[in-house]
């Protein structure tokens, strides 16, 4: 092998492309937050958090996507399987799930799926108030994806550690520095299951109305209502919610309670879709003189959904001719 | 086809398009929570032609579904539950976007991802420790 001259030479040849590739690989992308975060650890977080009573539903073939799934909901009192979540959530031709798919998924067991922030402190804060949050990871390499869902149950600040519900593995304890790598090829995807009335702790006021009225779509109207009442017991000047609340409402049979909710969105929101379904409400409980006077005073604000009113104050008018 | 019978049939499929796919509206005349955040987010209302997209991009995810092989009635289930915007996603992607599922590494990547889970930029391998 060493016989001739330059062997050696293209020996250290390659032993110098082997440390750039590595150099290459090493500076490709930085767990900055794992760093930040055990630097400065942030105000209010304790030190170490483990759902421990979170189920484990353990797979090692390409069913992760309903496992993960079934572990989080069953963690909230939404008991189910992953077997039970394979026809659901599973694409036999992808050997996998997809993410929208997966939030599909969670609102057709009865669950509010709520996508949260994608920093690490966002999945402490939630593990930390008894949340546990489904993640996609990629870990393998962009170029080599290993796509995996996991659930994250815990962390420990002090190790540096985060803990999961991942595959076969029970407890899995990776570093912080390795998660966040692993993460970061997702975009730091993560959502979190919860029943109708509560909402993951760091969720944005925007991504929890957007879950909400993706929840309502398929709900029975009384638990999206209550999904609703949970929402604006956090936000009460969401126009969005307070409208799904009345929707809903009114879904359920509820119309005096429908009523009251579009009246006082429309009298402090000035909103023409809540004077527009307060002047149909109040049509279905046979006022037909406010139910005119709603839809007029909706129509000077109507905008792009003038049609939509004067259809109303159409209905409301042949309504009352036939009276 | 003469000149009537393609009338005809233009407009009957159009009616049966109407029938099959645009009826999901709750009440007459309510206005959606869906449609209020639609207001919201752009001040512009719904547009009918918005909708028969949607209704189009969810034919479209059910016959792949199908392809992909999930049953029928599952898939129709399936495409229920997804939202306007989360069907036309997925019409768009279905073949690209991440399947969480974990397919074996291949033997080429085999030791670059053995490396590199070493170094704790990956997690591959359930037997790898990393380093730091």
């Amino acid at each position: 092998m060493r016989s001739t001259a330059d062997q050696p030479a293209r020996g250290r040849r390659w032993f110098s492309t082997a440390i750039a590739l590595l150099a290459a690989l090493l500076l490709s992308g930085c767990a900055t937050q794992s760093t930040r975060l055990q630097d400065a650890r942030p105000e209010g977080l304790p030190v170490r958090s483990e759902l421990v009573d979170t189920p484990f539903f353990p797979d090692d073939s390409h069913f992760c996507g309903p496992a993960a799934l079934a572990t989080s909901l069953s963690a909230v009192g939404l008991a189910t399987t992953p077997e039970a979540l394979i026809g659901r959530v599973f694409l036999p031709g992808r050997e996998g799930s997809l993410q929208v798919e997966m939030l599909a998924g969670a609102r057709r067991q009865g669950a509010v799926a709520t996508r949260i922030p994608g920093t690490l402190e966002a999945l402490m804060r939630e593990t930390a108030a008894g949340n546990p949050v489904v993640v996609l990871q990629n870990l393998g390499l962009s170029w080599a994806p290993s796509w995996h869902y996991a659930v994250v149950v815990g962390y420990d600040l002090d190790t540096g550690e985060m803990l999961l519900r991942s595959g076969p593995v029970k407890r899995e304890t990776i570093s912080l520095r390795t998660f966040e790598h692993t993460w970061n090829r997702s975009e730091r995807w993560a959502f979190v299951a919860l029943p109708p009335g509560r909402l993951p702790v760091t969720a944005s006021e925007s991504e929890a109305a957007r879950a909400l009225v993706q929840f309502e779509r398929n709900a029975p109207a009384a638990k999206a209502a209550e999904a609703y009442r949970g929402g604006l017991a956090r936000w009460p000047a969401n126009a969005v919610l307070a409208m799904g609340l009345g929707n809903s409402l009114h879904a359920s049979g509820d119309l005096a309670g429908a009523e009251a909710v579009f009246r006082h969105t429309a009298e402090t929101h000035g909103l023409a879709a809540a004077y527009n379904n307060q002047a149909l409400v109040l049509l279905e409980l046979g006022r037909h003189a406010e139910a005119r006077r709603a839809a007029e005073r909706g129509l000077k604000v109507a905008g792009p959904l003038r049609q939509t009113l004067l259809e109303t104050l159409g209905t409301i008018e042949k309504a009352a001719a036939t009276d | 086809m003469n000149r009537f019978q393609q009338f005809l049939a233009v407009i009957l499929s159009v009616s049966l398009l109407n029938a099959t796919i645009l009826v999901p509206v709750a009440h007459a005349g309510m206005v959606t929570t869906q449609e209020v955040a639609t207001v919201i987010a752009t001040g512009q209302a719904e547009s009918g032609q918005a909708r028969l997209a949607a209704a189009l991009a969810r034919d479209e995810v059910r016959a792949e579904m199908e392809r992909q092989g999930v049953d029928p009635a599952m898939a129709i289930e399936r495409i229920a539950a997804l939202t306007d915007e989360e069907a036309a996603r997925l019409a768009d992607q279905i073949d690209t976007a991440p399947a969480g599922g974990i397919i074996g590494a291949i033997l080429l990547v085999f030791f670059v991802l053995l490396l590199t889970d070493i170094l704790g930029l990956t997690k591959v391998f359930p037997f790898t420790r990393s380093v730091r």
